[in-house]
């Protein structure tokens, strides 16, 4: 019972793939979809690890949706201009980064709540990229080598799946095995007692936005690089999918705090089950329907086995 | 988690048992809040249970990634064919490619052209626009201003606004006072909110309405009727939504729409699918259906 408890949420992902697996043994079951899997979770799992860094001070970021669109719109336009993609990577990530700060600044220094200055920084954001792109969906001048960044494979592994386990291995040892990461655990538990006792409280607050919008922007970059072609609100599905994730995440290895592994977990049982669902070939309407009930199911259970503690 | 769990997997296998005798057509769109969009997938879905297919709908509600990863799914649940509904082809090439790759027929109705693409069927968006506004100059006699609903991300939509800015050049006389970018998902409710404050600010000035379909005008449509309803404001749209041909015989405010028909787009989807299937080429790559301006003189009727 312990152990459905603590682990519940990573057996609840087990016990999905099995099912999936026993449903539709020649197509869900097979290595080259599950390694699938791992590459259709990958940008979302990227968005969800910097919404997990803020998550953990306690807050939330709602801009990272439109940093995604930005990030795309914002490297197509500069590719246009004649720019390289070590340049545009660079200058993409460079200003939300810039994006993040202002959000994190906002939050930290003038405690605004974040709802509503990522909300409201979010949607200037969204109103740039607009303008940038004059709403059009862009596709011309993407450098081929650009478009490897997010697709083929390298070893086997789907490159995207590469930039997620990148990305999570230094974001789960950032926040568990350095300082830094135990700081911003101290300031999500107890933000005041974490100012008393002398711990840069804003200061690591604002890095926390700043990485988050950061991420968001890689998964920006990479979806454009995916898909070959970058839409103004491309990022629009990320982030109730990226907090859904962030969620589920929290109900796993830990008393209800945010964290990477948990978050990973999170964001395989969002793309396990549309991938499932799909290839059982269950209309769109019904896949919303037993999306959101799984979701609910995982957190409720955990729920009332903390109840019962 | 035990009980939704069994659903789940009942309803999985459901699926699975009823596709077991039927070719698997998987019917994919980011679209289908778009009352065309989903009148096309009807008429296909209907096309498709009379040929004995097994058609499924997946939508994904305007995300391109999300309907990336769900034509990868269906690729590699070797689905007999895939459709494409209201989306370019091209900003999924690489899994349009792959599917064509693994020996799945991919049609496309109101998309476009592209590699692995067998057919295209749809109407021709800049004579759509052209259409729309040629009609609309000729009611204000070549002069006015114009207030313009637009959505460039979408490319046949894109067309037509290309297709207004051609117009413009050859009538300087129509100036455009003000233009708004639709919010898709939502584009009546959107359009009735930015119309309602464009009569505040320049219900004076504002001649027509020229909007890129016709979800649009019905919202320019429904903010006149509530707040200016004796002004001469004339609107336009282009689909012939069933709701806008409406308003058009009951004398309101949108006074034509330039009709695709949708039904005949994926009736000839559907009928090319079935060659495809059978093993034929298709004879062309792409299809046009015929449009055709809808105004209450072609409805019958006599507005005051």
């Amino acid at each position: 019972m312990t152990l459905l408890r603590r682990y519940g949420t990573l057996l609840a992902l087990a016990l999905i793939v099995a099912v999936f697996a026993v449903a539709s043994p020649g197509a869900f079951g097979t290595v080259a979809n599950l390694v699938n899997i791992t590459q259709q979770m990958s940008l979302l799992a990227i968005v969800a690890i910097g919404a997990t860094l803020v998550m953990v001070v306690g807050e939330f970021d709602l801009s990272v949706s439109a940093v995604v669109s930005f990030a795309g719109i914002a490297a197509v336009s500069l590719f246009g201009a004649g720019h390289g993609i070590a340049a545009v990577f660079a200058l993409v990530v460079i200003a939300a980064l810039a994006m993040g700060t202002v959000s994190g600044f906002l939050v930290a220094r003038f405690a605004v709540p974040s709802f509503i200055a990522t909300l409201a920084f979010g949607t200037v954001i969204g109103g740039l990229t607009f303008w940038i792109s004059d709403g059009a969906t862009l596709f011309s001048g993407i450098p081929p080598a650009f478009r490897d960044l997010g697709r083929g494979t390298v070893l086997g592994l789907p490159v995207p799946t590469l930039w997620l386990i990148g990305t999570a291995v230094i974001a789960w040892l950032l926040l568990d095995a350095t300082e830094f990461g135990r700081r911003l655990y101290a300031i999500g538990g107890n933000r005041e007692a974490a100012r008393l006792v002398g711990l840069p409280v804003r200061r690591d607050m604002i890095i926390a936005f700043a990485l988050s919008a950061g991420l968001a922007a890689l998964a920006g970059l990479l979806l454009a690089a995916r898909l070959g072609s970058a839409h103004p609100t491309g990022g629009g599905g990320y982030l109730l999918s990226a907090y859904a994730a962030v969620f589920l995440g929290m109900t796993a290895f830990r008393e209800g705090e945010p964290s990477v592994p948990g978050t990973l977990v999170g964001a395989a049982i969002i793309a396990v089950v549309s991938n499932g669902l799909t290839i059982l070939g269950v209309p769109s309407f019904l896949q919303d329907l037993m999306t959101g009930a799984i979701i609910l199911a995982a957190v409720l259970v955990r729920q009332l086995g903390r109840a019962g503690d | 988690m035990r009980a939704p769990l069994i659903a789940l997997a009942f309803a999985g296998l459901l699926a699975t048992a009823s596709a077991a005798s039927a070719v698997d057509i998987a019917v994919l769109t980011p679209y289908q809040s778009s009352v065309a969009t989903n009148q096309m997938i009807k008429v296909f879905e209907e096309k498709a249970k009379t040929a004995g297919w097994n058609a499924t709908v997946v939508d994904t509600r305007g995300d391109m990634g999300q309907l990336a990863s769900r034509i990868e799914d269906v690729t590699a649940a070797k689905v007999g064919a895939i459709v494409l509904v209201s989306v370019d082809p091209k900003q999924i090439q690489d899994q349009v490619s792959a599917a064509a790759a693994a020996g799945i027929p991919v049609v496309a109705i109101d998309g476009a052209t592209a590699p692995g693409v067998m057919l295209n069927v749809t109407s021709d968006n800049f004579e759509l626009g052209t259409k729309l506004s040629d009609f609309l100059f000729d009611k204000l006699g070549h002069k006015g201003n114009i207030v313009k609903f637009y959505y460039s991300a979408h490319p046949g939509v894109h067309q037509r606004e290309l297709a207004l800015d051609a117009a413009l050049k050859t009538n300087p006389d129509i100036k455009v006072i003000a233009e708004h970018y639709m919010v898709v998902p939502g584009p009546i409710d959107d359009a009735r909110k930015t119309t309602e404050d464009l009569l505040k600010s320049k219900g004076d000035q504002i001649d027509a309405v020229w909007a890129a379909w016709d979800e649009p005008a019905i919202g320019a449509q429904l903010a006149i009727e509530a707040d200016k309803p004796d002004s001469k404001i004339i609107v336009a749209g282009i689909d012939g939504n069933p709701q806008a041909v409406e308003l058009i015989k009951s004398c309101s405010h949108i006074k034509g729409t330039v009709s695709q028909d949708f039904d005949a787009m994926a009736g000839l989807a559907a009928d090319g699918l079935t060659k495809i299937l059978a093993g034929e080429k298709p004879e062309k790559a792409e299809l046009y259906a015929p449009a055709k301006l809808i105004t209450p003189e072609t409805l019958g009727v006599t507005c005051p």
